[in-house]
């Protein structure tokens, strides 16, 4: 099927029939951008209008007042710049790791693969205690950051690092070690072969990458608030605070409008820099572009990775394992044992084993959900694979795309009580609404890592396949398949791992008793006690090694022949 | 590809159409009496009721189960965040509700549930049982359902080690004995936070007072020059910051619970003197629950049958152990642990709702201009 469609543009366009791809180009775009509109579009659009448009009657005295409030534009100064430093940091110690998982063999290689999206699903109020027992008052690092900008930026690369290390590490892997080491022979010196050979052929994978981790630190919420003490807040500790807390829904709307603008100048900004594109070249994989480290400077490569990771990683993730054994009687499963003890019978008992399954179910729903809506999105924005030019139509698809990513969760999900309150889309207090959000936020990463697969198909391997008698199932299944399928491996373990994490848009809708992992966190958290600590670590670990467990099973997932990661 | 989005489109409406279910004919009419001799009423159909509750809402299930096989209604917990967000919730969605019934807002979102006409009139017959200070609403909408208080408390092992004083008074927290010693909660996003905002105003005055020069500002100030540790929410104060029982941070004074001492004692031997953790009761804050059939609501009649059972013996009895709260019916027996160890709050400080719901806002505006 998949390839089908590009055959057929090709046989059109032989023919002239460019208008015909852009119908198919149009249908394909149509079911992500009718999800996008019904499910994000709309409930923002309700809630801002509720906002600014109360009784029917316009009132925007409220952009006066956030304009005129100096504390409101240094709120909005210092989300831009903590969201700036973010990205550029955490690009900046992520693109060696890249690196190593690009081009060398080492053992454990798949495990720390699968290990990295650990902290992208851990709760962050989890992670934020872990790291107060490291670098908060009386922590093992024996200097106080909390309140300090520093917490926030460490909190920020640990949270998006992984995002950056495997979007750009898979495209890497891909690329023909020859190029760089013809370079070398030639006589150019390690970073003239880097920045003149590697650099233009990573450097959308890096903006593609760059963009997410901006929008993740611009939207920053529990961060921001737990790490960055009083003096330090974002737009989207405002919005939050002016809507569910305040009831301000004027003031949220004008600042809501202010991110979007912000957000959607970001993304147009990121979205040119990815379009001079580098040429096509010839994709191997990964098994093909590994290699032992032999030289010094590759050991010390691996070395200092790895030393970096244990430091921002493994020091706090450590912390909380040793906290879930550590019981009041000594070393023991006491905390994990106590996850079954139902406390009589509790309402507000989550079973382990219900949380895991819950957890598991919605992250599959919003996983295949994200994966459909998001191969449309993205056959749709390459089109024909010979149109190397980026029309205007795939840039705004992109960016329309990426902005639920950069829009607060208290705007989407106040607005979803408002709009979904009649049938035939009373959603509002249906389960559906979790995997729903799961998927809008889990979109992004599906596309972004499909686009340069889809785009890196050389359109005359297909012809040359099909001139040869290959039909075009075949055709899809022996060139498109191999090719998109470590993509979509590689997405599918983004939207599990979002999904698996997600805590924001749902949280605070009224739903019928469901609980998640990452919920029953938050329940065991909410209460004092050893017990009820020891198990919010417990169940934190349990959610560790899931992550893990599952990472390695998608990664396994590959389509035959394909050996990448 | 193009059959893959058709499915996608068509399990998107699928979506939308499985989530439209159950919406029965609503009326605001006023609900009666459902006792029947006392007793909870039977519904001859099977019914669903919607509760709209808290994060931390619980109670014990085979409580819950008595309740439903009494009634014929099926109970639906619907948890949706913290109290101020759910209740916000709640205003945005008012005369269309989610639920037909809102259990955990306390006395200083009363007004503006009531202000907002979020509930209908519903007098429980069990309502002569409670304390009639907890009765708060005149108009016969919100009705108390358990009460807690906010105070600070105080980690004994450290001033034992230490051999420091524990202070015992508001005053006892600002010497420079205690520099450094207290974390609290921002009242702006923290209700525990706010009830000690809201203590510091009732003990010290100045509510009226719109200047920086406000008597209950200028305590603050004082806090603020001792070193007063400020973070976003109660997990991270009393597990991040707060040194005592299971607390993992380094300050031995935290604003939490007159309920969380029996938390943190493991053997139920242990001497009261020698729990862990103790209270400042001299800075306690009363903190009522309340509940409210939703204006609106699809099942009225179920929801006051509700509202009769929480008031009823075996849910109040239910509260302290699940919710870490103390009935508000008098003469419910207390589990042995919260007997002991919960300190005795004789007279904790509280202000008039009204007054609460009027400057709120701009009581958390001086306060934040303080320490922003």
């Amino acid at each position: 099927m998949v390839g089908a469609l590009p055959l057929m543009d090709a046989a059109f366009k032989s023919r002239g029939g460019t208008h015909r791809s852009s119908v198919w180009r149009l249908l394909a775009a149509t079911p992500p951008l009718a999800f996008l509109g019904v499910f994000f579009v709309w409930p923002v659009f309700a809630i801002l209008l509720r906002g600014l448009r109360p009784n029917g009657v316009w009132n925007l005295a409220a952009f006066s007042d956030v304009f005129s409030d100096p504390a409101m534009r240094r709120v909005l100064w210092f989300t831009l710049w903590e969201s700036i430093a973010s990205t550029v940091l955490c690009v900046i110690v992520a693109l060696p790791a890249a690196a190593m998982f690009a081009r060398l063999r080492f053992r454990g290689k798949r495990l720390l693969w699968s290990a990295l999206l650990v902290p992208f699903v851990l709760p962050t109020v989890v992670v934020a205690v872990s790291m107060l027992g490291v670098i908060g008052g009386g922590g093992l690092a024996g200097v106080n950051l909390n309140g300090t900008v520093w917490a926030i930026l460490i909190a920020h690369v640990f949270f998006n690092y992984a995002v950056v290390v495997r979007t750009v590490g898979a495209t890497w892997s891909t690329i023909d070690p020859r190029l760089e080491e013809s370079a070398r022979i030639l006589g150019a010196a390690p970073w003239r072969v880097f920045a003149d050979i590697t650099w233009p052929l990573i450097r959308s994978s890096v903006a593609a990458a760059a963009s997410i981790v901006f929008l993740f630190s611009f939207t920053s919420f529990g961060i921001v608030l737990i790490l960055g003490g009083l003096s330090h807040r974002t737009l989207e500790v405002e919005i939050y605070d002016q809507t569910a807390k305040f009831l301000h829904l004027d003031i949220a709307a004008v600042l809501a409008i202010v991110q979007l603008v912000v957000v959607v100048v970001i993304l147009i900004w990121f979205g040119r820099s990815q379009r001079r594109r580098s040429v096509l070249v010839n994709q191997r994989s990964a098994s093909e572009t590994e290699q032992s480290a032999v030289t010094s400077s590759q050991r010390w490569l691996i070395r200092s990775n790895i030393l970096f990771m244990a430091v921002l990683f493994g020091i706090p993730l450590g912390l909380l394992v040793v906290r879930s054994f550590s019981t009041p009687s000594g070393w023991g499963f006491g905390f994990y044992q106590a996850l079954t003890d139902s406390r009589g019978g509790s309402t507000s008992f989550v079973p382990p084993i219900d949380a895991v399954g819950n957890s598991l179910l919605f992250a599959l729903i919003a996983t295949v959900v994200a994966l459909a809506l998001g191969l449309c999105a993205a056959w749709a924005i390459v089109g024909n694979g010979s149109d190397v030019s980026n029309s205007r139509f795939s840039r705004w698809t992109d960016t329309a795309l990426m902005i639920p990513l950069g829009t607060s969760a208290v705007t989407v999900g106040f607005g979803f009580l408002i709009v979904f309150d009649e049938p035939p889309l009373n959603l509002r207090s249906s389960l559906w609404l979790i995997p729903i959000a799961h998927a809008i936020v889990a979109l992004p990463f599906v596309v972004r890592l499909l686009v340069p697969g889809l785009r890196s198909i050389d359109p005359r391997l297909r012809e040359a396949a099909s001139i040869l008698g290959a039909s075009p199932r075949r055709v899809w299944w022996t060139i498109d398949v191999p090719i998109v399928g470590r993509a979509l491996a590689a997405a599918a373990g983004f939207a599990f791992a979002v999904s698996l994490g997600e805590f924001g848009a749902t949280a605070f809708l009224a739903r019928p008793d469901r609980p998640t992992m990452p919920i029953a966190i938050y329940r065991a958290l909410g209460r004092p006690g050893d017990y009820n600590f020891g198990q919010a670590m417990a169940m934190s670990t349990i959610l560790m090694v899931l992550t893990i467990v599952v990472m390695t099973v998608i990664d396994r997932f590959r389509p035959a022949g394909v050996s990448e990661f | 590809m193009k059959r893959l989005c058709v499915v996608a489109l068509a399990f998107a409406v699928l979506a939308g159409a499985c989530g439209s279910s159950g919406s029965s004919t609503k009326s605001d009419a006023k609900v009666g009496p459902v006792l029947v001799n006392g007793a909870l009423p039977h519904f001859d159909t099977p019914v669903t009721l919607r509760v709209l509750t808290h994060d931390s809402f619980a109670v014990t299930q085979s409580v819950l189960d008595e309740f439903e096989a009494a009634t014929n209604v099926r109970v639906e917990l619907m948890p949706s965040g913290d109290a101020v967000a759910m209740t916000n919730a709640a205003i945005l969605t008012a005369g269309n509700p989610v639920a037909d019934l809102i259990f955990g807002f306390d006395e200083n979102l009363l007004g503006s549930v009531l202000e907002n006409n979020l509930l209908q009139e519903y007098a429980p017959q069990r309502l002569s049982a409670v304390d009639p200070s907890y009765v708060l609403d005149s108009s016969g909408m919100a009705t108390p359902i358990d009460h807690g208080d906010v105070c600070v408390n105080f980690d004994r092992v450290a001033f034992a080690k230490s051999a420091t004083q524990i202070p015992t008074t508001f005053d006892g927290l600002t010497e420079s004995s205690m520099m450094k010693k207290l974390v609290v909660e921002d009242p702006s996003t923290s209700t525990p936070g706010l009830a000690f905002m809201l203590a510091t105003i009732a003990k010290l005055g100045g509510g009226d007072d719109t200047s920086a020069n406000a008597k209950w500002l200028s305590y603050w100030k004082q806090l603020k020059g001792n070193g007063v540790s400020v973070v976003d929410s109660w997990e991270t104060a009393y597990y991040g910051s707060f040194s005592g029982g299971s607390g993992k941070g380094d300050r031995p004074l935290v604003v939490s619970y007159a309920s969380s001492p029996p938390a943190e004692v493991q053997d139920t031997s242990l001497a009261v003197e020698s729990s862990p953790t103790g209270v400042i009761t001299d800075t306690c804050y009363r903190q009522t629950e309340f509940a409210g059939i939703l204006r609106g609501a699809a099942n009225p009649r179920a929801a006051a049958a509700f509202l009769e059972f929480m008031l009823g013996s075996s849910f109040q009895a239910d509260v302290p152990g699940q919710m870490y709260v103390y009935p508000v019916v008098t003469g419910t027996p207390l589990p042995d642990t919260f007997a002991k160890y919960t300190a005795a709050v004789s007279n904790p400080l509280s202000l008039p709702f009204a007054d609460v719901a009027a400057n709120r806002d701009r009581w958390i505006a001086q306060w934040s201009a303080l320490f922003r």
